[in-house]
């Protein structure tokens, strides 16, 4: 690894300044899980200078209550978001997919803002330096995906833009299923972005100097149940190949309301919306269900290597909404 | 005799605490990492990104100038050293054939000046047309990696097995076997995913010139003795001193390390200082060892009572970029796959290929494991038509004593060893095969999506007894023993073991004994723990020094008692005569303060002793998801006798992990086909089983003593890993009633079997 400035900061604002006074060559740390990898293996062809350490800021640590909903500071780590009293009911959902990441020891140091702020794992953007050269690619501003014509077992099954890098936070899938909100401090100020609109094509919206906040969970109307289901090769470590969050609400056997969401299947959390309207008024039965887990994965286009994964996230669908519906 | 032997055993067989234990956990071990000498320089390689290519111009002199580099080359100013069988890998060449190969070597004050200098060499690259897969690379249209080896097809001799090393399995006429069968199956399977045995800690090696000929390595490594052996002739018949460090895991990659030797040697000529070669884990992953990629193609004849008739067919072995004795794991290759089936008609012809990847090197498993893994799943073809248990016919055609085969030197040998049956029923027995085996392709349980199914595997060498060993052990007046042997711990606890042997011959408390450090100037020659050999030829040699050096404290005690030496017995540090145990001397006034004893022992290579394990496996498969789970492993085994419980408890847990048990299900080096880089080099995407996901794990070992050594004991630990990969293939074919003829069984795989999704592009990785 290079060496380079780790500057410890104390409130957001001193982030915020930090961040300005390296005019986009220094970058956020938090939990470390996942930045000191991209670091360690030079997967990006610019080194910062520094490293901006937010743990220290003490009022980013936080799970509370309020009226209009559950708010969180974005240095809430994992493992206190899997064993926080107040993500009870639709919020449970969150807490599973907190509870779903890595391993005890990455849960403790990984925080909920750098879950939904990591960077991909496609293989190839990942490809470190060391063994001969890092592999540039549209991600990084200068090449072709590698993945198209190449082993893309993990990628995305729904398409990209040019890059077919899928999403790798488990949060973020639970996150909008609940409409949650990302709240972003930069040099402009303060900025709320829908949870669907935080992921891009090709990374998020965060700018080089901003960093996140807070993530605020409105109350959903109806009474919903919750479910957050994570397919892997192994149970723990493993990123998800496909994951689903899922909040039904029903009255008599009858569906509501429902939000379906995928993880791992695109380069952001995927909204099922099809499959949400086709439940929507309808008696629940085994074969609406099955219905349900075809509109889910509709338009799916599966690159060279990984049609497994829409089976994979037809079946995740039908069993989180069959969980759900008769639980 | 036997009864009273066994009863009075100390410690052969009783849980004893490890020697090294108490230093691994307080962290005294010293591993490569710990050892610092003063003035060590940090090398670096820099890695080439090309999977072929010519290098066209290659400027060093800004990294030459960076402060605190104190050494750079290139293919242009290095020594004209070879390793490889045959000799054919140089330090560095002006040709590189991997992503990944070296093309320039640095050593700097720090690990960081010298990452820093690597980015300030600029290479000019003609870039090449590189080939992955075997049958490709041997077309005339391939690209070539070596001139002196025309269709990129290695030579298969391997000298230092013999003249007439084994290079191919021809027995009596196939075509009659053929002819005489009531079925004939032809299919191809291959098991070439490549897998990294990954041992936690990462290869290193510190060299250092003690004068022009005279070099000392340190390093992290199986076969000290065999590294010093290897390096002296590739590296012009100089001196050299090989000690080596704790070793943390080595699944038989470590055994001799020369190409870190060469590198950290060639800087350390040019800086005048010890320089370390300390690999990252991306290098250990994607420029280091991985397992031999195997494809069998062929047929096999087989009569309706189950007995194999003929077998023929072309293996094709994928060795990466070059062969580091791939000949010895096709000689062992061959011979293995008599040991498990019995035919009177043989035609199994080997080819063993170079491409453009990461090269396969030892690995546990060694050549057997590769070729069974490929072979099995076309014999079970066999086994379907015939309407013939597995079980049955493992036990059946298991080689028993009497039975021969030819081994890895060429030469006819004869089974003096075990007859495993009584292993394998009882095996069998408490896995329930019986109640669980419902016939091919028949699951054993179904419930909703989740269907079980069973498989069997076996395999076993007759290497427990190759190659040399030699030992002093020496009886010093205090009543202590050093044992004096080129053996290094590797982590299976071999070096504690064989003080257990010591200790138990010479009567005397195991804390008394201790060995020598593992270093080539201390101690004599020593192959090293490979092939199961650690129990037999490694203990045979102690024993038989410790047997001298007591033979020479009792004839220099003889006179004290006016007695001869057969009437004298030792123990606990005394002398004694037999049935007087009061009339004592000890051994420092037996013998006088002033004088140790020193006795030798050595093994010479014996192949007539096979080993055995089978392995029972049951799987669970999701077909909706097309995840496996493997849900329960039993192995069955004898071992003539226990050395030491715990170490031979570990070993049989091995067979899940080192490229072994779940190279069936995810364990593989993805390699890109298209740029020829390994993508999953780093420990999240290259899958292995973690302690969270251990099946039930039951073993069967049983103690029919065997005639090798004073203790009756046989190997077992390095074929563990081996029976298991075909298997759990077995297994989820008839979980589920498909076939399969590839490795690994990701969900991908599985559910396009069930016809569940789009049939995946062939991953040629081969």
């Amino acid at each position: 690894m290079k060496s380079l400035q780790h500057v410890n900061v104390y409130t957001v604002e001193e982030a915020v300044n930090t961040l300005r006074e390296f005019q986009g060559e220094a970058m956020v740390i938090a939990g470390g899980t996942d930045i000191t990898g991209v670091l360690k293996d030079k997967l990006l062809p610019d080194y910062p200078k520094a490293l901006v350490n937010i743990k220290t800021i003490p009022a980013l640590s936080y799970i509370k209550e309020e009226s209009s909903g559950i708010k969180i500071g974005s240095l809430a780590t994992l493992s206190e978001l899997s064993k926080s009293p107040l993500l009870q009911g639709q919020y449970k959902v969150l807490a599973k997919a907190a509870c779903n990441v890595a391993t005890p020891q990455i849960r403790n140091m990984g925080t909920i803002g750098g879950n939904l702020g990591q960077d991909t794992r496609c293989w190839y953007y990942r490809y470190p330096h060391s063994l001969g050269g890092r592999i540039m690619c549209l991600r990084k501003g200068n090449g072709p995906c590698l993945a198209v014509a190449g082993d893309n077992r993990y990628h995305s099954v729904f398409g990209g833009q040019g890059c077919f890098a899928s999403c790798p936070s488990d949060t973020a899938v639970a996150l909008l299923a609940l409409n949650a909100e990302v709240k972003v401090t930069g040099k402009w100020g303060t900025r709320t972005i829908p949870v669907q609109e935080f992921f891009h094509p090709r990374g998020n919206s965060l700018k080089k100097v901003e960093l996140i906040q807070e993530i605020q969970m409105p109350y959903l109307a109806e009474k919903t149940r919750g479910c957050f289901l994570k397919y892997t090769l192994r149970k723990p470590v493993d990123f998800a190949i496909v994951s689903v969050a899922v909040l039904v609400a029903m009255e008599e056997g009858v569906c509501s309301e429902a939000r379906i969401v995928l993880g791992a299947v695109a380069p952001g959390p995927l909204r099922a919306k099809k499959a949400e309207d086709f439940l929507k008024g309808k008696l629940i039965d085994a074969t609406v269900l099955e219905e349900a887990g075809h509109l889910a994965v509709s338009g799916a286009k599966p690159l060279s290597m990984n049609s497994y994964k829409v089976e994979i996230a037809r079946t995740l669908v039908v069993r989180a909404l069959t969980d759900c519906a008769f639980d | 005799m036997q009864d009273e032997l066994q009863e009075a055993l100390k410690f052969i067989g009783k849980e004893t605490p490890r020697k090294d234990a108490g230093d691994i956990v307080r962290g005294k071990a010293n591993f490569i990492d710990d050892i610092k000498l003063s003035g060590m320089l940090h090398g670096r390689v820099l890695r080439s990104p090309y999977p072929h290519a010519l290098i066209e111009t290659i400027d060093v002199s800004r990294a030459e100038v960076l402060e605190g580099v104190k050494a750079v080359l290139t293919y242009e100013n290095v020594p004209n050293w070879k390793g490889g069988l045959p000799p054919h890998v140089g330090v560095l060449d002006r040709k590189v054939r991997f992503v990944g190969d070296a093309v320039a070597l640095i050593a700097a004050e720090s690990e960081e000046i010298a990452e820093e200098a690597l980015e300030l060499i600029d290479v000019h690259y003609k870039a090449l047309p590189a080939v992955y897969d075997t049958e490709e690379a041997m077309k005339e249209q391939a690209p070539q990696l070596y001139s002196e080896f025309p269709g990129n097809v290695f030579p298969l001799a391997c000298p230092w097995m013999g003249p007439d090393s084994l290079q191919e399995v021809v027995i009596g006429d196939v075509e009659e076997g053929f002819a005489e069968s009531d079925y004939v199956v032809e299919g191809t399977c291959a098991y070439d995913n490549i897998p990294n045995p990954l041992p936690i800690e990462p290869p290193g090696v510190i060299a250092n010139w003690e004068g022009p000929e005279d070099l000392t390595v340190w390093s992290s490594t199986q076969s000290p003795y065999f590294l010093k052996v290897i390096l002296h002739y590739a590296m012009g018949r100089i001196n050299v001193r090989s000690i080596a460090s704790h070793c943390g895991g080595s699944f038989g990659t470590k055994v001799a390390p020369w190409q870190l030797a060469f590198y950290a040697a060639a800087l350390a000529k040019v800086a005048r200082r010890p320089v370390r070669i300390s690999y990252s884990k991306e290098e250990h992953f994607a420029a280091y060892t991985l397992r031999l990629g195997s494809r069998f193609s062929g047929k096999v004849g087989i009569k309706k009572d189950g007995t194999i008739m003929a077998v023929a067919g072309d293996w094709l072995i994928n060795a990466g970029y070059c062969s580091d004795a791939a000949q010895g794991m096709v000689a062992v290759g061959c011979g293995e796959v008599q040991l498990m089936v019995r035919s009177p008609n043989w035609n199994i012809k080997p080819k063993l290929v170079c491409t453009n990847r990461n090269a396969s090197k030892m690995v546990r498993g060694y050549g057997g494991q590769e070729l069974e893994a490929a072979f099995i799943p076309v014999l079970t073809m066999a086994l379907e038509k015939a309407d013939i248990d597995p079980f049955d016919f493992f036990k059946q055609n298991y080689v028993k004593p009497g039975d021969g085969y030819y081994w890895r030197d060429g030469n006819w040998w004869v089974s003096r060893g075990i007859n495993y049956e009584k292993a394998m029923q009882e095996g069998a027995k408490a896995f329930g095969w019986k109640e669980k085996w419902k016939g091919w392709l028949q699951p054993t349980s179904i419930d909703g999506n989740i269907r079980t199914g069973v498989g069997v595997g076996v395999h076993g060498n007759a290497d427990v007894g190759e190659d040399v060993s030699e030992a002093y052990v020496r009886l010093d007046p205090d009543g202590t023993v050093l044992i004096y042997s080129c053996l290094s711990e590797h982590g299976t606890g071999q070096r504690s073991s064989v003080c257990k042997m010591v200790a138990e011959t010479l009567k005397v408390p195991l804390e008394r004994v201790s060995l020598a450090p593992p270093d080539s100037e201390v101690n004599p020659y020593e192959f090293g723990p490979v092939g199961s050999r650690g129990t037999y030829a490694i203990g045979a040699a102690i024993i038989r020094a410790a047997e001298d050096a007591r033979q020479k404290l009792l004839a220099l005690s003889a006179p004290y008692f006016n007695s001869t030496p057969e009437d004298l017995d030792t123990k606990d540090g005394f002398v004694f005569l037999k049935g007087e145990e009061d009339k004592k001397v000890s051994w420092k006034r037996g013998v006088g303060f002033d004088r140790t004893c020193l006795g030798y022992g050595r093994f010479e290579p014996d192949f007539s002793v096979p080993n055995f394990a089978m392995v029972f496996v049951e799987v669970a498969v999701d077909t909706e998801t097309g995840k496996i789970e493997v849900k329960r492993v039993l192995t069955a085994t004898d071992v003539g006798k226990i050395i030491d419980p715990q170490s031979l408890q570990n070993q049989l847990h091995g067979c899940l992990g080192s490229a072994g048990l779940d190279t069936a299900i995810y364990e593989e080096s993805v390699l890109d086909t298209k740029t020829g880089r390994i993508l999953n080099s780093n420990m999240i995407d290259f899958k292995w089983r973690t302690f969270l996901e251990l099946p039930v794990f039951d073993s069967v070992t049983l103690e029919t003593p065997v005639q090798t050594h004073r203790f009756q004991s046989v190997g077992v630990g390095e074929i563990m890993t081996s029976p298991a990969p075909p298997a759990v293939l077995m297994a989820v074919s008839n979980a589920i009633g498909k076939r399969f003829n590839r490795y690994p069984l990701t969900p991908d795989i599985v559910l396009e079997a069930l016809g569940k999704c789009q049939k995946t592009e062939v991953r040629s990785r081969k």
